[in-house]
């Protein structure tokens, strides 16, 4: 079969030592900022882009997606370990004894990736199929449910997006080279660099928004108290692990985004499946099934995302938006026929995500107790040595002062989004992904010889239009129909 | 019901949020305005984008407004923390700032072990306001210089990226 060989290809270029050592830089990187509070995946990869100028491409996006994976891992290695206030500690505490639930993780992911090896190429030979309508069409789809579905308020969600698309249209234009929104600064004409928002809303919005309100939080530590599983625990997993990639995997595949409501509903079915002493645990005592299940659904949500990207070229999360950004900044566009002008980058960054997976496995489980001393790094020292690394994302990648302003100022409007509750994910994928809406919609209308018609006379472009109708619409119909409890 | 005197609550500076974006979106407006359509065969120029972005910021920025007139913004999360640190955000902000002027005269390392000192004892100071001493921040010097110099050199000198040092030696 062809795409067994062209695996095993993926896996000659990924298992040199060099791209080995990246993979595992990249997972060693990505665990400790994931452990860490203040920097995610993407503000990770985001300050670490301009080594793409210097990186050879196959070794530079291993490393990220390196990064990608691994901060999973470290991300909820915290959240079991730290009682973050707010939450409520029953639900956190609970998990203490369901390390090993997680290692779910790896196993949906691994599952999710084999799938996604061979789901790939069909959904790229189907994609190069896809006109400038269908494109622009499933740009909307991925702008409306990463603004408007994910977050907590529609509004809130749209400012943001709009706000990102605002920043995507700073420059020349694409098509025309028309100038716009520069206000004379020279700086601007190459437009504003993706590096710079991502390390600025995440980042020095993090570390300004801990002096400001996070000086008197004091966290409490949980315990590690029982590390392994017993036969019992296993046999309530694994058929959780698999329902949960079952459910995952096809959230991921779909340019819509979040894993949100993927977890949302393995959470839902396994408490819906559970029985007598087993349902009482659930938000009691803490469910093993109710973390394995989520766990292995969110993996595979993540795993999977990597598909819409590479397929399509449409990232619907921050990480993912911020990889688009380090393609570009190779000259690659992903999207369909990225499978055939750069086959061995694509096959060694799929071949990747196996190996991957498990360094993590082999990362995470007996080195647990290393992470967790990373937690013990005072904050201020913290949160100070984050803006030096800041620093070096954000002038490494244009050897400009003016963009250190621009972080400053970019950190202010990400405190005030997150003072104010709005998501800050729909203004990275705007920003990314709005020049190349952009492009697509007026590629589109002058094939439609001048007229917007052409969007409906398609029938995938006029089917993905009534779809994004239909989630805007719908969630306020059926609210509307609910009587309110007020 | 959402409990009172959160600042992200407060309907006024919410209502100022709301009247933030609306003002973008006129800004963004009336930028639009220099924009040329040049259409050509596309049917749409390099200022329609502008224009659907700014109508859709001014509405937005409207109806935020009008929600934190009338009762707020909805399904806010509750947020850490009570009043704002003011003088650590200050301290933080100098640090930021004068790393950014002075990164190109006073080199990289330096510079960010400025910006590492001063935010680190913003950070200090908001955890405790009466930590005034000078002893911790000399030990932030020496980690600062600890972290920005071997970061320096690993982007310089392995990853091959350029960033400002005081000297041409390229160790400072």
């Amino acid at each position: 079969m062809e795409v067994w060989n062209l695996l095993l290809q993926g896996f000659a270029t990924a298992g040199t030592p060099v791209n080995l050592l990246w993979a595992f830089v990249g997972c060693a990187l990505g665990t400790a900022v994931g452990v860490l509070p203040g920097i995610g995946p993407a503000t990770a990869v985001a300050m670490l882009l301009p080594i793409t100028s210097q990186v050879e491409a196959t070794a530079s996006m291993i490393f990220f997606a390196g990064i990608y994976y691994g901060a999973m891992y470290g991300g909820s290695t915290t959240s079991i370990l730290l009682n973050t206030p707010g939450e409520t500690a029953t639900m956190v505490t609970a998990m203490e004894g369901n390390k090993m639930a997680k290692s779910g993780r790896a196993g949906a992911a691994l599952a999710t990736s084999a799938i996604g090896s061979l789901f790939a190429p069909m959904l790229a030979e189907f994609a190069v199929r896809l006109g400038p309508p269908e494109y622009f069409m499933l740009m909307v789809l991925a702008f409306t449910t990463v603004s408007a579905v994910l977050g907590q308020s529609t509004v809130r969600g749209l400012t943001a997006l709009f706000i990102g698309l605002a920043m995507g249209l700073v420059g020349m234009d694409q098509i025309t080279g028309q100038v716009r929104y520069t206000a004379g600064v020279p700086e601007l004409l190459d437009g504003v660099e993706i590096v710079l928002v991502a390390v600025g809303l995440f980042a020095v919005a993090e570390a300004m928004h801990a002096v400001l309100f996070e000086g008197k939080v004091v966290e409490t530590e949980n315990r590690m108290s029982r590390v392994t599983m017993t036969l019992r625990d296993w046999k309530r997993s694994v058929p959780a692990w698999l329902r949960g990639t079952a459910i995952g995997a096809p959230f991921g595949c779909i340019p819509a985004g979040g894993t949100e409501i993927p977890t949302f509903l393995s959470y839902a079915v396994e408490k819906k499946l559970a029985k007598g002493d087993d349902l009482a645990e659930f938000g009691n005592a803490g469910a093993i099934e109710g973390v394995a299940g989520p766990e292995a659904a969110n993996n595979a949500t993540v795993t999977a995302a990597m598909i819409p990207l590479l397929t399509l070229g449409i990232p619907v999360s921050n990480t993912t938006a911020i990889l688009l950004g380090a393609f570009q900044n190779y000259g690659i566009q992903p999207g369909p026929q990225l499978f055939t002008t750069s086959s061995a980058l694509v096959w060694a960054l799929i071949a990747s995500l196996y190996i991957g997976n498990v360094m993590l496995l082999v990362l995470n489980l007996p080195m647990i107790g290393l992470w967790v001393k990373l937690l013990k790094v005072p904050k201020p020292q913290l949160y100070a040595g984050i803006l030096i690394f800041a620093t070096v994302g954000a002038y490494g990648m244009r050897q400009s002062a003016f963009d250190l302003y621009l972080l400053y100022a970019i950190g202010l409007l990400g405190l005030v989004m997150r003072r104010f509750n709005f998501p800050t994910a729909p203004v990275l994928v705007g920003m990314i992904l709005g020049p190349l809406a952009e492009a697509q919609m007026r590629n589109a209308i002058s094939i439609g010889e001048g007229s917007a018609l052409i969007f409906v006379q398609r029938p995938i472009s006029l089917g993905l239009l009534v779809l994004v109708v239909l989630i805007l619409v719908l969630p306020r119909l059926l609210k509307a129909r609910t009587p309110t409890l007020h | 019901m959402r409990p009172r005197g959160h600042a992200s609550h407060s309907p006024v500076l919410q209502s100022l949020v709301g009247a933030g974006v609306a003002l973008l979106g006129l800004a963004l407006a009336a930028g639009a305005f220099t924009i040329p359509s040049n259409a050509g065969y596309a049917g749409v120029g390099p200022n329609f984008l502008p224009w659907v972005v700014a109508l859709a910021l001014l509405t937005c920025g409207v109806r935020l407004f009008f929600k934190a007139r009338r009762g707020g913004f909805r399904n806010m999360e509750e947020h850490t923390g009570e009043h704002p640190f003011w003088g650590g955000f200050a301290w933080l902000s100098a640090g930021l700032l004068l790393n950014a002027a002075l990164i190109t005269t006073i080199g990289f390392i330096l510079s960010c072990t400025l910006c590492f000192v001063l935010a680190a004892r913003g950070l200090r100071l908001a955890q405790d306001p009466l930590a005034k001493g000078w002893a911790p921040t000399v030990r932030d010097a020496g980690v600062g210089v600890l972290i920005a110099a071997p970061v320096f050199w690993a982007f310089t000198k392995f990853l091959g990226i350029s960033l400002p040092g005081l000297t041409q030696t390229g160790w400072l």
